[in-house]
């Protein structure tokens, strides 16, 4: 019962962008410390695209993608965040935006680039959402259309992150795994089995995807108080 | 998988499970305090004890014969089982009136002789502390009436009779010692559980876990999201765009 309630309210919080919300939070500058330790991952080629993913659902994804979009483009990066989770699409909720179009318009070739993707609240970055859920999502995601979208939007943009589906539930982030210049792991303390980790970890590398590293999401607060009240007034 | 447990994780282990280990141990005390006080029917206990030895007329010459009190003392192993043997029981049990069996009689009674002596502890247990009393003084004297008859011999003095008390305590059940093995045996079931969930619970929990199954860099971690790191209510960042979207076209 504790557990559910647990999940019900960060599934809640997972709706805010904390990175923007509340730059000042410890929270966001862990989120910075991942910015900072991916552009060190990624010195010889940089890194344009950046997938995220994870083993199983609701283990901090999109959360994670949101914020990471944040960072980044709190730093200047022009940033275009894609749902291309076409099956449960959530990066609209977290933006408060509106679902009627976006990447599966673009994938069928109805809409330009430039027609589905949204401003958001946070300077720089832009979002794309999934829009309407299509029948054959890793067909379309499998698709040229899809290659032309990352073409295009390394073109206007400077980094591209990608929320994908989980690994081990669907072949979606295997796929697009090879589009992208980097995969992040989302990992969530106390809910990831090793097992499926592995897994996870085993079928990107499948795909020929650089794996960059991974995320450890809801680490229990008290081990890691150090990073607290420092210069947090 | 190779694993070595330091201590500190065993009493990581145990703090973090200490409230479950706690509601077991109490949960178990409960439990057996509640069995002691409104299950299980008190028992009391009555001691009757007698001496074997010569009877006053056949010890006249030599009262302390070593050979005499060896035969009383291992004549005390025949007694014993004469005691408990139906002959005797049956008529305890003639002459109390009792609807038992002479065999759950014989349960109740025990028949105890300290080592080399010679005198031996008949002590009944039973429900009602009378009757306990009653059975133990009335077994011994019938073993007394009939032991002539049986043996031939008469040299059987009843020591000390049982006698009734005011307030008997019960021997069982002991709430002090039941509730005590209860939290002993609650603390190691909590113990056992904490390390049993831990051994079974496969989830990926910290840092060291990552670098040291998957094999893959650790690019950072997030600290469940509490209240306080959400900051300001989600409607400032509508407001403060608007604000700034209005701020620029007045600019330009």
């Amino acid at each position: 019962m504790v557990r559910k309630s647990r999940k019900k309210q960060v599934a809640m919080k997972a709706r805010k962008i904390i990175a923007n919300d509340n730059p000042k939070s410890p929270i966001a500058e862990q989120y910075r410390t991942i910015r900072a330790n991916l552009q060190f991952a990624s010195v010889d080629k940089e890194l344009q695209s950046l997938l995220i993913t994870s083993a199983g659902p609701s283990e901090g994804k999109s959360m994670t993608s949101a914020n990471m979009a944040a960072v980044f483009a709190q730093q200047g990066k022009r940033v275009l965040l894609v749902d291309a989770d076409l099956r449960k699409p959530t990066v609209h909720h977290s933006f408060r935006l509106n679902n009627t179009k976006g990447l599966s318009n673009f994938l069928v070739g109805r809409q330009t680039l430039k027609e589905t993707t949204q401003i958001t609240a946070v300077d720089n970055l832009d979002v794309l959402p999934s829009g309407p859920i299509p029948p054959n999502p890793s067909e379309l995601l499998g698709s040229k259309a899809m290659h032309k979208l990352m073409m295009e939007a390394r073109q206007s943009y400077d980094l591209l992150i990608l929320d994908t589906p989980p690994v081990l539930a669907v072949s979606d982030s295997q796929v697009l795994a090879r589009e992208v210049d980097g995969v992040m792991l989302v990992v969530r303390s106390g809910q990831t089995e090793f097992q499926a980790a592995e897994r996870a970890k085993e079928l990107l590398e499948q795909s020929k995807a650089n794996l960059l590293g991974v995320v450890l999401n809801d680490r229990e607060k008290k081990n890691s108080n150090y990073y607290y009240y420092y210069g947090n007034s | 998988m190779e694993e070595t447990i330091s201590l500190k994780e065993i009493f990581e282990v145990l703090k973090k499970r200490i409230w479950m280990i706690i509601a077991v141990t109490g949960g178990a005390a409960v439990i057996s305090a509640i069995v002691t006080f409104f299950v299980l029917t008190p028992t009391y206990q009555a001691s009757t004890q007698f001496i074997v030895n010569q009877s006053a007329s056949q010890q006249e010459e030599s009262p302390y014969d070593i050979n005499d009190i060896r035969t009383n003392v291992e004549l005390i192993n025949t007694y014993n089982v004469i005691i408990k043997s139906p002959a005797i029981l049956d008529q305890v049990i003639e002459s109390l009136n009792l609807d038992i069996s002479s065999d759950v009689l014989s349960n109740k009674i025990q028949v105890a002789s300290a080592e080399q002596s010679q005198v031996v502890t008949v002590t009944v247990t039973d429900e009602s502390r009378a009757m306990a009393v009653e059975l133990a003084n009335s077994t011994v004297e019938t073993f007394q009436e009939t032991i002539p008859d049986l043996m031939s011999v008469n040299n059987v003095n009843i020591l000390s009779p049982a006698e009734q008390v005011e307030n008997p305590q019960p021997v069982s059940p002991k709430p002090m010692l039941n509730i005590a093995i209860a939290l002993v045996v609650g603390l190691m079931v909590g113990v056992g559980l904490a390390f049993l969930l831990e051994y079974l619970d496969n989830t990926v929990k910290t840092e060291q876990d990552i670098e040291k199954t998957l094999g893959l860099p650790l690019m950072g971690v997030i600290s469940t999201v509490s209240e306080e790191d959400l900051g300001p209510e989600t409607m400032n960042r509508h407001t403060s765009r608007a604000s700034k979207v209005r701020g620029e076209s007045v600019g330009t």
